[in-house]
């Protein structure tokens, strides 16, 4: 089962950090899901795919009613990022899911129904979760044509999506960065491979530098905190992406 | 699990009822084609084939409304498969919800128990109903072309009798009935195979 750890509390404002299942089948892709709390009001990040639904349940059951989730934050359309929808909406027929509108017609496939999408326009658009303003930061072709990010001003932490993911090896499954070095070196050939345009790349670099982010959290890998964000940034900005080298 | 591996059997047996009612259909066009054939056969035979000419017209009218029949049939398993194929989803969601509550606890587990006993007694216990009905008349369906086939058979073997009685084309005419009665044959033995398919389907 997954555990649910969380990264960010002030009050009833909370980040939850949902991750690491050790009884996850090897074939499939491991996954963070973040939950982001006000009062009684919750947004979760990126639920995963259908197979890992009882891992995220059971473990966000721990800390928070499931019940008063209210709505899913889908950054893209990939089945590791959304095919739970189906079970969410099982749970609550009257779950939102806010996603680029370039999306919504292709993520009915896995579940809900004309009233559960939400649709984020290309600029994106402003989430408000409890009192809580957050902020859906546009990051389209990283890698997905239609993606998006989740900023949360007051805490100052950044949902990146796939971007920032490392493919950690087994040993080495810490929830945050310890050593920038050493972990960059699992996120090199993800970030060259699945990152698609260096335009987009480097607009994205611009745009969130401008941010005020303690922590850049991804959906695989491990979260960067303090100066380990602006130092991902910058490395980022910098590698060459959309190649096909090993 | 038994419940996705019954539904993934269903799925395939629904296939193979599909295959055979394709072979009736393709065999029922032959027959039209081939009575079309005998009437003129049996118009050059003269009065002595009179009532052959009046089989193979029967024949014909016969192989017309089996194709139909079987084109209805080829719907309703399209049907079947929608049925099928909804009840997979359901019954893999399920599943889900099964693994979740055995490692859920605390207030997440009350949500998930209330969630599977609505599905048990809900969604599920529907689509099982709508499976039975749409079973029943596709068993309905399959008995009726059974006696539509077997009136065929009484129309071929009265054309053979003609056929003997046929003057000098009386061999050509034996020859016609009896490939009316290997076609025959062949819808009988996809029948055999598609009943089989359909009670298997039906017990999965």
């Amino acid at each position: 089962m997954k555990t649910a750890e969380t990264i960010f509390e002030d009050g009833g404002h909370k980040w939850i950090a949902i991750v690491r299942d050790p009884k996850r089948p090897h074939y499939i892709i491991d996954t963070n899901e973040y939950l982001i709390v006000q009062d009684d009001d919750a947004i979760l990040c990126d639920p995963g795919g259908c197979e890992i639904f009882p891992a995220v349940f059971s473990a966000l059951s721990a800390e928070f009613d499931p019940s008063r989730i209210r709505a899913l934050f889908s950054s893209h359309q990939d089945p590791d990022i959304i095919s739970s929808l189906s079970m969410w909406v099982e749970f609550n027929p009257d779950i939102k899911c806010y996603l680029s509108w370039l999306w919504a017609d292709f993520v009915a496939h896995f579940g809900g129904t004309e009233k559960t999408f939400v649709v984020i326009p290309d600029g994106g658009m402003e989430i408000f979760v409890g009192g809580l303003r957050l902020q859906a930061v546009p990051a389209h072709y990283l890698h997905s044509s239609g993606n998006l990010h989740l900023y949360d001003p007051k805490a100052r932490i950044l949902f990146s999506g796939d971007v920032g993911t490392a493919l950690l090896p087994p040993d080495e499954e810490g929830l945050f960065v310890e050593n920038f070095d050493h972990h960059i070196q699992h996120a090199e050939g993800f970030h060259r491979r699945w990152m698609g345009s260096d335009k987009a790349k480097r607009d994205w670099c611009e745009r969130v530098s401008r941010l005020d982010i303690d922590m850049l959290c991804p959906q695989h890998g491990a979260i960067y905190r303090g100066e380990d964000v602006a130092r991902f940034i910058d490395w980022f900005a910098n590698l060459e992406v959309g190649v096909l080298k090993s | 699990m038994t419940t996705t591996i019954q539904r993934g059997q269903q799925l395939r047996h629904i296939v193979r009822i599909n295959e055979e009612i394709k072979k009736v259909i393709a065999t029922a066009f032959t027959i039209n084609l081939m009575a079309m054939n005998a009437i003129f056969l049996a118009k050059r035979a003269g009065t002595a084939a009179l009532g052959f000419g009046v089989l193979s017209g029967e024949l014909r009218r016969f192989a017309i409304d089996l194709q139909k029949q079987m084109a209805n049939l080829g719907e309703m398993t399209y049907d079947s498969v929608s049925t099928v194929t909804a009840m997979l989803k359901q019954a893999r969601l399920n599943q889900m919800v099964e693994r979740t509550l055995e490692i859920c606890s605390g207030r997440g587990k009350d949500l998930v128990e209330d969630a599977l006993d609505s599905r048990l007694n809900g969604i599920l216990a529907d689509r099982q109903e709508q499976s039975d009905a749409a079973n029943h008349r596709l068993s309905q369906m399959i008995a009726d072309t059974v006696q539509l086939v077997e009136l065929g058979s009484v129309l071929v073997r009265s054309a053979k009798i003609e056929a003997a009685c046929g003057g000098k084309l009386s061999a050509p005419l034996t020859q016609v009935s009896s490939d009316f009665e290997q076609s025959i044959g062949e819808i009988q033995g996809s029948l055999e195979k598609l009943t089989k398919h359909h009670f298997e389907e039906s017990a999965a």
